[in-house]
């Protein structure tokens, strides 16, 4: 039997510094008992959640089958179809359960298309999981509205985009892109009006994605991309020029010639990519003129272009640059000449070394 | 008259069920997988008429479910190969490893079953 009197006398007679650890040890050991018992319930709890989820995701998956192939051909859902959707309504108000509905529809959403597509979009009106949608439209958490939009966006809600479209120029980047993305997928390149009222930068990444949006659709018919190579909005500008490129835009080489007096950089730089890429022979001879106020990037560009598009009667110019403080310029200038006139390029190795650029000496010992 | 096997390996157990439910409704005996090895076992053990596979999958891809199936099963079973948008490559490499067919998610289930019966030559 523990003698309780003779362990509290024993104590009592501790020094202090050892009583306070024998605290400290009572006390850190009960945080662990209370830890562990804690850690146990938790586990049990997600354990029994995740149990009662995959059984409803079982059976939602199951209705939502049977509701598929409960269709007949006509538009108008069946009976069966009808009495699914009723019973699923009740679920759909509980927080939980709609979550695990919808993500049965996505899960079934991205991976099958045409009718049953269709049949899916029908059952997310008629469960009324889309009012949940609007109403996150009208959230205050700028995540929640990203949400929202990414519902509408995946089950293809046409109808709901003067509802998204408020959101062009949320000040939360997240909502922006889901915006935009909304309008491209479900728009294709109509959708890019978006471009027309946006006063946020568009961000390298966002452009990547709706490039790439753009390109899984099949009708590829890109629409007038002049008003947005003369955006106040510069990253419009670039993403209009990278449409240019892809989409070989030589109707708009007259607006990329006023592009190459644009007041940045980039875009100066972009459009002199992108006329190398249609062949825009004009861009020469302004380039040309104001060859020494251009920036050395744009200068280096310029040289790519020539690279392309050169004619005999360039010679003079690359010659003046053969000897540019700029080795990459140099390297060019003479792979140019080597191209146009063989004769002269070989009369370079006749200079002494003092006389050859960097380039050429570079050159030589290749 | 034996019904014709089929193994399914998809780990989208959505698809999958709706998958199932037509295919059965067409009158094949189905087997169901969610992974390639599992994929790898039921095709040893049932020797199946058609293997229908999803690329991407956990514990073992489609593109070594086919090569197993070609190279150590030595099978000539026909087999068509689910495959998600930007996947071009990996088709590319299934039908080198020998897939005989192939569609890109999102699908129609009603031309999959148009093509499950050309290779059956139902």
């Amino acid at each position: 039997m523990i003698d309780y009197q003779y362990i509290y006398s024993t104590y009592n007679n501790l020094p202090f510094l050892i009583k306070l650890v024998w605290i400290v040890i009572s006390l850190l050991a009960l945080t662990i008992a209370f830890m562990s018992m804690y850690l146990k319930v938790i586990r049990h709890s997600l354990r029994k959640k995740r149990e009662i989820n995959i059984k409803f995701k079982t059976e939602y998956e199951s209705l939502l089958v049977k509701y598929l192939y409960s269709g007949d051909d006509s538009e108008k859902t069946t009976k069966t179809q009808n009495s699914i959707i009723e019973s699923l309504k009740e679920s759909v108000k509980v927080d939980s359960k709609r979550k695990i509905i919808l993500a049965v529809l996505y899960d079934l959403m991205n991976e099958v298309s045409g009718e049953m597509s269709d049949s899916i979009q029908t059952f997310y009106y008629k469960t009324g999981l889309i009012k949940y949608s609007y109403t996150k439209l009208k959230n205050k958490k700028w995540h929640v509205i990203a949400k929202g939009i990414g519902e509408l966006r995946r089950f293809r809600i046409k109808k709901a985009s003067h509802r998204v479209t408020k959101f062009i120029n949320h000040p939360v980047r997240e909502v922006q892109k889901e915006t935009h993305l909304y309008m491209v997928n479900l728009f294709l390149f109509d959708g890019l009006s978006f471009l027309d009222h946006l006063k946020t930068p568009l961000s390298e990444w966002e452009q990547i994605q709706l490039l790439e949006t753009l390109q899984k659709f099949e009708n590829q018919e890109i629409c007038n991309i002049r008003p947005w190579l003369k955006s106040t909005n510069n990253s419009v500008v670039l993403f209009a020029l990278k449409l240019a490129k892809i989409y070989n835009q030589f109707e708009v080489k007259e607006t990329l010639m006023e592009l190459l007096s644009h007041t940045n950089k980039d875009i100066r730089l972009n459009t002199i990519n992108v006329l190398t890429h249609l062949y825009g022979i004009e861009a020469k001879d302004v380039l040309k003129t104001n060859f020494n106020t251009l920036s050395i990037e744009e200068q280096i560009s310029f040289f790519g272009l020539l690279e392309k598009l050169v004619m005999p009667d360039d010679e003079p110019f690359i010659e003046e640059h053969l000897f540019h403080k700029n080795f990459e310029i140099q390297l060019l200038a003479l792979n140019i000449l080597k191209e146009i006139n063989i004769d002269k390029y070989m009369g370079l190795s006749k200079l002494s070394k003092k006389e050859k650029s960097t380039a050429m000496i570079k050159s030589e010992n290749i | 008259m034996n019904k014709k096997k089929i193994v399914l390996a998809e780990d989208n157990t959505t698809l999958s069920l709706l998958l199932k439910f037509r295919l059965e409704k067409e009158g094949f005996d189905l087997f169901m997988a969610k992974d390639g090895k599992e994929a790898l076992e039921l095709i040893e053990r049932n020797s199946p008429d058609l293997i229908i596979t999803d690329i991407m999958m956990p514990f073992m891809s489609g593109l070594e479910v086919i090569s197993h199936i070609r190279n150590k099963l030595n099978s000539e079973t026909p087999i068509i190969v689910f495959s998600a948008a930007g996947q071009e490559e990996m088709v590319l490499k299934a039908f080198n490893l020998g897939a005989n067919d192939f569609m890109g998610k999102p699908f129609s289930p009603n031309e999959l079953m148009i093509r499950v019966k050309r290779l059956l030559k139902i």
